[in-house]
């Protein structure tokens, strides 16, 4: 009985949503001025022209103002009752499991009773991928060439450069961004981000990976406001297959990047010390 | 084919949840506790516009008049600026506000803020809900 109603809940919100996206979906648009405002913005090269000022893990439209003040990243002041948003170390409801191996996801579910401590971003250490992408607290921006593509983030002020067409350099140093390279699959832009250092979590407390991480991320922008984003991890030490995520980036107009220097005033570190040491109880087991 | 679309309707599902907007940073579970909500009321002594946080100081009275200053923890600048906030306009020490948000797990003078009212009556957010950055209610993993 249960099951049915809960299942019954999902099919609702399932149709709900395909009937929300089918009518945003290109070509389809419910009247053809709508569609033509919401046309993808194309470069000299014919490629869609990703440039622009993004948010990460957001499905509305609209600019910064209008789209964060409800549900989005604590709201604007205007809405006080918005609901409680996941952070970008929860674990969205009907996520499947990462697929760690057992020992691997046993280190992962330390991490989690630990209540995240041991985040490397508590230190001011870059967020690595895909985590940076997919975080909607701060702005990213594109900026497309037709040879390069340079990705900049706020958080924790990172950048990536990614040549076209090209190959990894064979004398990577391992990093917490990684190197990356792309290349357009019709109008999607495909990148293939290797060299990363073991320091970073993947999407979620304690999703940590090695060295051997392998990551593919397809961008498409379907129109105006959006760019599907997907993202396969690969790391043979720790996760026993594929690991694929998939996500919105929405375009908003008006935002800038701000300066983000973590290290100017991080206490955490030091007061997970103190916690530590005064034996405050913060675990979940 | 009905199981096909059994199976579209969770991939949308799925998608929908990823699709919410994802927050950063340090641990709300470790520092502060969700059950131990506080509202204060007291004037603002010194802001500090830091990344990765910003932090504000209140002079609040206790009980028995006496006077106890607070701290509270809340977004960087940046965030701040996107919510409407403006250094040295928005909120001046010397204005009385109210706070509120939750309380340090140490029990000492200090919490973590989420809700202002300025001392015009006009309420905004000066940090994330509670529960930000400790890894919300469920692992990345499935727990066998």
């Amino acid at each position: 009985m249960m099951r049915g109603f809960i299942l019954a809940g999902v099919l609702a919100m399932g149709l709900w949503q395909v009937s929300t996206f089918a009518q945003t979906a290109p070509g389809r648009g419910p009247a053809p001025k709508a569609a033509a405002k919401s046309a993808v913005p194309r470069a000299s090269d014919g490629k869609p022209d990703l440039t622009g000022v993004w948010q990460g893990g957001s499905t509305q439209r609209g600019n910064w103002e209008e789209t964060n003040g409800g549900v989005g990243v604590g709201g604007s002041g205007r809405n006080p009752a918005a609901p409680v948003v996941l952070s970008s170390n929860d674990r969205p409801a009907g996520r499947e499991g990462a697929p760690y191996q057992p020992w691997a996801a046993q280190k992962v579910l330390e991490a989690f009773n630990r209540r995240g401590i041991d985040d490397p971003t508590s230190l001011c250490l870059p967020a690595g991928l895909p985590r940076t992408v997919m975080l909607g607290l701060f702005p990213q921006q594109i900026i497309q060439t037709p040879k390069q593509i340079v990705m900049l983030y706020e958080y924790m002020n990172v950048f990536r450069v990614i040549p076209l067409n090209a190959k990894h350099p064979d004398d990577l140093i391992p990093s917490y961004m990684g190197h990356s390279v792309g290349h357009w699959e019709g109008d999607t832009l495909v990148v293939d981000v290797i060299g990363f250092n073991d320091k970073t979590w993947l999407a979620g407390t304690g999703t940590f990976h090695s060295e051997a991480l392998h990551i593919t991320e397809r961008y498409t922008r379907v129109d105006k406001d959006q760019i599907n984003y997907e993202v396969t991890m690969e790391d043979p030490m720790v996760l026993t297959g594929p690991w694929t995520l998939r996500s919105t980036i929405m375009l908003r107009e008006g935002t800038r990047l701000e300066e983000y220097i973590c290290a100017e005033n991080n206490v955490d570190p030091e007061r997970y010390e103190k916690l530590l040491k005064d034996g405050v109880k913060f675990n979940r087991q | 084919m009905a199981r096909r679309i059994i199976e579209a309707c969770l991939l949308v599902v799925v998608l929908w949840y990823l699709a919410t907007p994802l927050l950063a940073h340090h641990s709300f579970g470790a520092e502060y506790d969700a059950n131990q909500p506080i509202t204060l009321t007291g004037v603002l002594t010194k802001i500090e516009w830091t990344n990765p946080h910003s932090h504000f100081y209140l002079d609040v009275k206790d009980g028995k008049g006496n006077v106890v200053n607070w701290k509270f923890e809340g977004y960087g600048p940046g965030v701040l600026y996107r919510l409407g906030w403006k250094k040295d306009v928005t909120m001046k020490p010397g204005d009385t506000v109210t706070v509120f948000g939750w309380r340090a797990r140490d029990g000492g003078n200090w919490a973590h803020s989420r809700e202002i009212t300025l001392s015009a009556g006009q309420k905004m957010f000066f940090g994330p809900p509670s529960g930000t950055g400790d890894g919300g209610n469920a692992p990345a993993v499935e727990v066998r």
